[in-house]
Parts: C-alpha cells; structure tokens; sequence
C-alpha cells in the first residue's frame, strides 16, 4: 500500500469511527504496532491453549529427554537440566507469565485509576494526601518491598490452596505487583480527571446533583478509559518484568513455572558457565518479545491520543 | 525567601517520606509470621512466666499504637535494626554494613557509564530523528530497555566468560589471589561484566528519554535563532539544546534509582557479586526478615536522599523551579 493511501485511509477512519474502535483501526496501520500485535497475538495464543501446541507441562518424573541437550531437530530449543523439552516448558510459561502479568495490571489500574479519580476529582487536602503517598511510592525501591511482602503474605494465606486453578503462591505475587506499582498510573489517571473536572459536562452533571461518586463512574471514568488501556499496556509489560525478577529469585512456583522461574533453573544449574546458551535463550527471548512489543503498541497508542487531542482542537 | 520556602518544602517531603517507610516497616513486622513472641509460644518448654517477661522486654505488652510505634521508630534511629536470623544473631547493621561497599561500586559505576552512553546515544539519535541511525539505535535502546537485567548478565557470562573465556564467570576476586595492585586488576575483571551488565540495562531509557528531549528542544524558538544567528550545528547542540534536554534527565535519574537497585540486586545473585544483592537472596531464603526490613529501609533512604540531591541539582541547573516560576 503506497504511503498516500494509507494516508487517506486513516483520515477516513479518523472521521468515521469514534473513541477505542478509532485508535485500535489506526493502531492497524502504523507497521512497528501490527508486527508487535502480531508477536501479542502468538504469545497470547501459547498462553491460552498449551496443551494443544506442545502437550502437558513436562515435569521431573515426566521428562524423557536427556539433560542439558542443545537444539536439535527433536528438541527445537533444547533441553534443561532435568531434561525436560525447553519449548514445551516456554510455551506452558507463557500461560503463567501472561495471566500474572494481567492480572497484577488489572489490580494496578483499579488501585492506580482509582486513587487518581479520587484525588482529582475531590481536590484539597485528599488529593495532596494521596499524591503524598502516589510520590511515595513512586520513589521507593518497590521491588525489594515486594520481596519482603511476598513472602509474608504467603505465610498469612498459606500456599496450598488454587484459585481458579491458579496456585496463591502466584497470587501473592500479583497482589504484592499490585500493590507496589500503582503509583505512576494514579498519577495519569489524576491530571486527566484534573482537567476533566472543569468540563461543562462534569459542571452540568453537579448541578444536576449526582453524587461524586456517580460522576465518576459515569462522567469521568468513560472518558479516560483509553488513557488507561494506553498505560494499561504498559503496566502489563512492567508486570511482566517484575514477575520474572521475582519467579527469577525464587518466589515464584515450581509448579507453575513462569519464564522467570526457568531462568531461576538455569541459574541454579549455572547454565551460564556451563555455555548451556540454549538454556536461557527460550524463555529469555519470550520475555523480551512480550516487553517490547508492549512498550510499542503502548507508546503508539500514546502518540495517536496525543494526535487525536490536537486534530479536535 | 521563596528558595528558601522551596527548599524547607523539598525537605519536608523527604523527611515524611522516610517517615512513611519506617510506619511500613514497622506494619510489615507485627503481620510477620513468627514474630518473636509467636515463635516463644510455639516452643511448649518456654514458661508463661519466662513468655510475659519476654514480652516486657521487647515491650509487646504495650499497645501497638502508639507506644510499640515509638519504641520502634526510637530503635531504629538510633541505628537498632535488631538481629538477623541467619548469621547467628549478628546485628542487621554489621551484616548489611560489610555488603554495601561492593554493591555501591558496581551500581555507581554502571550508573556513571549508562549516563554517559545514554546521553550520548539519546543526543545523537534525537538530533537524526528520522534517519537510519535514529531507527537503530531507539530499536536498540528498546531491546536493552526490554531485557531484565538478570538475563542481560547471563547472557554476557555464557558470552565472554564461558565461551570467549575473557572474564571470570562469578565472585569479586580469583580465591587465593594477589594483592596490591594485580589484586585490584583481579578486581576489575571480576566486576567488569556486572557493571556492563547494570550499565547495559540501563543505558536504553536514558537514551530514549534524551532523544525525545532533544527532538523536542529542536523545535523550539530559541533553536531557531541560533540557526538563524548563523552558529554551527555542534555549537547549537551544545550551548542551546543540550542544557535545556538535560533536565529531565537529572530527574530520571533519582527517580530511577530504586528500580535500579531492585535490578542491581539481581545483577549480584547471577554474578555471585557478594553485595547486598545476594544478601536479600540468602536473607529470603531463610526468612530472616530482619535483615530484609534492614536492606529495605537502607536503600529506601539512600533513593530519598537521591531524590533530594537530584531536586537541590536541578534547582542550579534551572532558576525557573528555584524562584517558582514553572512547576
């Protein structure tokens, strides 16, 4: 498609198609976004049927292969030191890897979106407290007081029980991620509704005399939804991150390993110096993939609201 | 006056930051499984008596708030951080005190060099928005920003370590080694790769930040009339683009320094680095959570302090936020 086509055909989507529809159309024409889509798509894909791509999660007992074999044509990305497939354990990680790091985001734009409203809606004394604490937050090693807490959670709920077949091991995970990291979406999601408040809509909404909370849901909250996919993306590649450090050190589940947890085994076997490149390559990669293309689609979904904001003033 | 008033302000928010981690930090011991009384109360030997006594001591008969608050908050200033678990009742203090020293030079050092690349690979990037090198170097400031850092240090030991065998895989010095000045060059090569390794890591956000920075002071007036002035392109960069691009930077820098050091602590745990890293590692392991809550209060001081300095910095740096005319 030459490059005035496309052009054409995006203001053509600009003035027919409203709000997310819009973005996500426009997403599909910039290249640097389809191709990190695309990558999202496959990984989701791993994640949502591994069984059917490279059947069950190998275990110690169910490993066939021998131990630390390089790629072959059997084994595509080798074995690990318990001999199990490295595709089969990359592929089941996804799973893992993905549904925490969803999860952990969807707790950390609750948190983050909805201290932000608060704290812009109401103003004063509430929003310099909150933003006391979002700061706070913000400037701390939150990763180390995630270390600490996940462990003490883990010991308060104990970690024998599975939620909707995911184990509280991993929960605690999510909620420590959760915890931890909300402070820069609260930050966002305030100066939005800063700036919403003032709207005559919100004014008109008052006058009328819905209550606070009502505006919120229903005047402020639609309006900066697509800021917080934007950022929401974002935090997913930022929970993905911090879930591998911690499953990296060894909080994660044996059971259930993530991409961190078997580059947690590769360091335990020291991989590394045993030049087991292959060990680390899989899950390695994986992480990076699902990092970057989200920091892509995140920072293009930016550049678009942004381009929106000026084409409508 | 309104320096002065900017200042105390800055200061303030320190202080209550620090008061703030030292409230979490104390929440965070009384939900602790095995607290010291509970860890009493499960031995069926330990006597009521012997239990209350204990209790009176470590002054659990007190209510929690505010008189346990105090008490901690009392310890701890006066640099009480109590006892680890693990190294046989050692204070936290003497066991984190020892590790700081090789964790502080390699984080100071990878931070230094990752400014000083990233500055360089922002600048040169922002100022060719665009062209092909612009599109190399942000694909390759994304990659390194997309990498955790534990990887980034496994992959550079399987490459120079192990396969090219440059450099030594792990530890800060060969076992039995030289001293003097062969014994600081044994040093250097141990603590080589973890410094690219923390440099590495950091050198993508630095350098995606200062290109946009850069690419954004391009447009501005001032750029416009140094062009029109007729000064040469090296001259614009330097005097008009690159003091204003700076900035952010600075504020970047402090800011990231606690998600630095959660990456540096990784960094260690691959290379074997004995730093306050492997520390956390050891200390989670065996749940000696006083040493933990130590590191934690540590490193969340240092970062405000950090933050601190970075504000009094920027404030030379930009008269606008000292006279509080921008905000």
């Amino acid at each position: 498609m030459s490059a005035s086509a496309s052009v054409n055909l995006s203001t053509r989507i600009r003035r027919r198609v409203s709000g997310g529809n819009r973005i996500m159309l426009l997403l599909l024409h910039r290249w640097d976004a389809r191709i990190a889509l695309m990558i999202l798509s496959l990984l989701t894909l791993s994640g949502v049927a591994p069984e059917i791509l490279v059947g069950p999660l190998q275990t110690a007992t169910t490993a066939t292969a021998a131990a630390l074999l390089p790629p072959s044509g059997t084994h595509l990305f080798g074995t690990d030191d318990l001999g199990r497939d490295l595709l089969n354990l990359t592929v089941h990680g996804a799973r893992i890897s993905l549904v925490v790091g969803a999860l952990s985001a969807a707790i950390t734009l609750v948190i983050g979106g909805g201290i932000g409203m608060i704290a812009g809606y109401r103003g004063g004394r509430t929003d310099a407290l909150l933003m006391r604490v979002a700061d706070t937050f913000l400037i701390l090693p939150t990763f180390v007081l995630a270390l600490i807490l996940a462990p003490i959670l883990r010991e308060l709920i104990g970690d024998q029980t599975e939620i909707f077949g995911i184990r509280t091991t991993l929960l605690t995970i999510v909620a420590v991620i959760g915890f931890t990291s909300w402070s820069s979406t609260a930050r966002i999601v305030r100066s939005q509704t800063l700036s919403l408040r003032e709207r005559t809509f919100v004014e008109r909404a008052r006058l009328v005399g819905l209550s606070p909370m009502r505006i919120i849901a229903r005047h402020i909250f639609p309006n900066i939804r697509t800021v917080l996919v934007a950022n929401g993306i974002v935090v997913i590649a930022g929970s993905i991150l911090t879930e591998s450090t911690l499953s990296f050190i060894g909080l994660g589940d044996p059971f259930q390993p993530s991409w961190g947890t078997i580059l947690g085994n590769a360091q335990s076997a020291a991989a590394p110096s045993l030049g087991a490149w292959w060990f680390i390559t899989a899950p390695g990669c994986a992480i990076l993939l699902t990092v970057a293309a989200c920091t892509i689609v995140g920072n293009a979904i930016d550049e678009l609201l942004d381009r929106d904001v000026r084409v409508r003033r | 006056m309104r320096a002065r008033r900017w200042l105390l302000g800055r200061l303030g928010g320190a202080i209550a930051t620090i008061l703030m981690v030292l409230l979490l930090n104390f929440v965070l011991f009384r939900l602790m499984p095995g607290s010291p009384d509970r860890a009493l109360a499960r031995n069926p030997r330990v006597s009521a008596e012997a239990m209350q006594a204990a209790r009176v001591r470590w002054g659990l008969d007190k209510p929690i708030f505010p008189d346990q608050l105090i008490a901690y908050v009392g310890a701890t200033i006066k640099g009480d951080f109590g006892y680890s678990v693990k190294y046989g009742g050692r204070e936290v203090t003497s066991v984190i005190g020892e590790k700081i020293g090789p964790t502080l030079l390699i984080v100071g050092l990878g931070e230094l060099i990752a400014l000083a690349a990233g500055i360089a690979l922002g600048t040169w990037t922002g100022w060719r928005r665009g062209r092909f090198g612009d599109r190399v170097g942000t694909l390759g400031a994304l990659i390194l920003y997309s990498m955790p850092y534990f990887w980034l240090g496994m992959l550079l030991i399987t490459l120079f370590a192990t396969t090219l065998g440059w450099l030594p895989t792990s530890g800060i010095s060969t076992p039995g080694g030289p001293g003097g000045i062969e014994g600081a060059i044994d040093l250097l090569r141990h603590a080589a790769l973890p410094i690219a390794t923390i440099a590495l890591g950091l050198i993508g956000q630095y350098a995606i930040l200062l290109r946009s920075s850069v690419a954004e002071s391009l447009r501005e007036g001032y750029v416009l009339t140094a062009r029109a002035k007729g000064l040469r392109d090296e001259r614009i960069l330097r005097g008009h683009i690159l003091p204003n691009a700076l900035l952010p930077t600075v504020t970047l820098a402090a800011l990231n320094a606690g998600f630095v050091i959660g990456g540096a602590l990784t960094v260690e745990i691959v290379f074997s680095w004995p730093g306050l890293g492997l520390l956390t590692q050891e200390a989670l392991q065996s749940r000696d959570y006083p040493v933990l809550q130590g590191i934690f209060l540590l490193l969340s001081v240092s970062v405000v302090m950090a933050n601190l300095l970075a504000d009094l910095l920027y404030s030379r740096l930009d008269p606008r936020v000292r006279h509080g005319a921008a905000r």
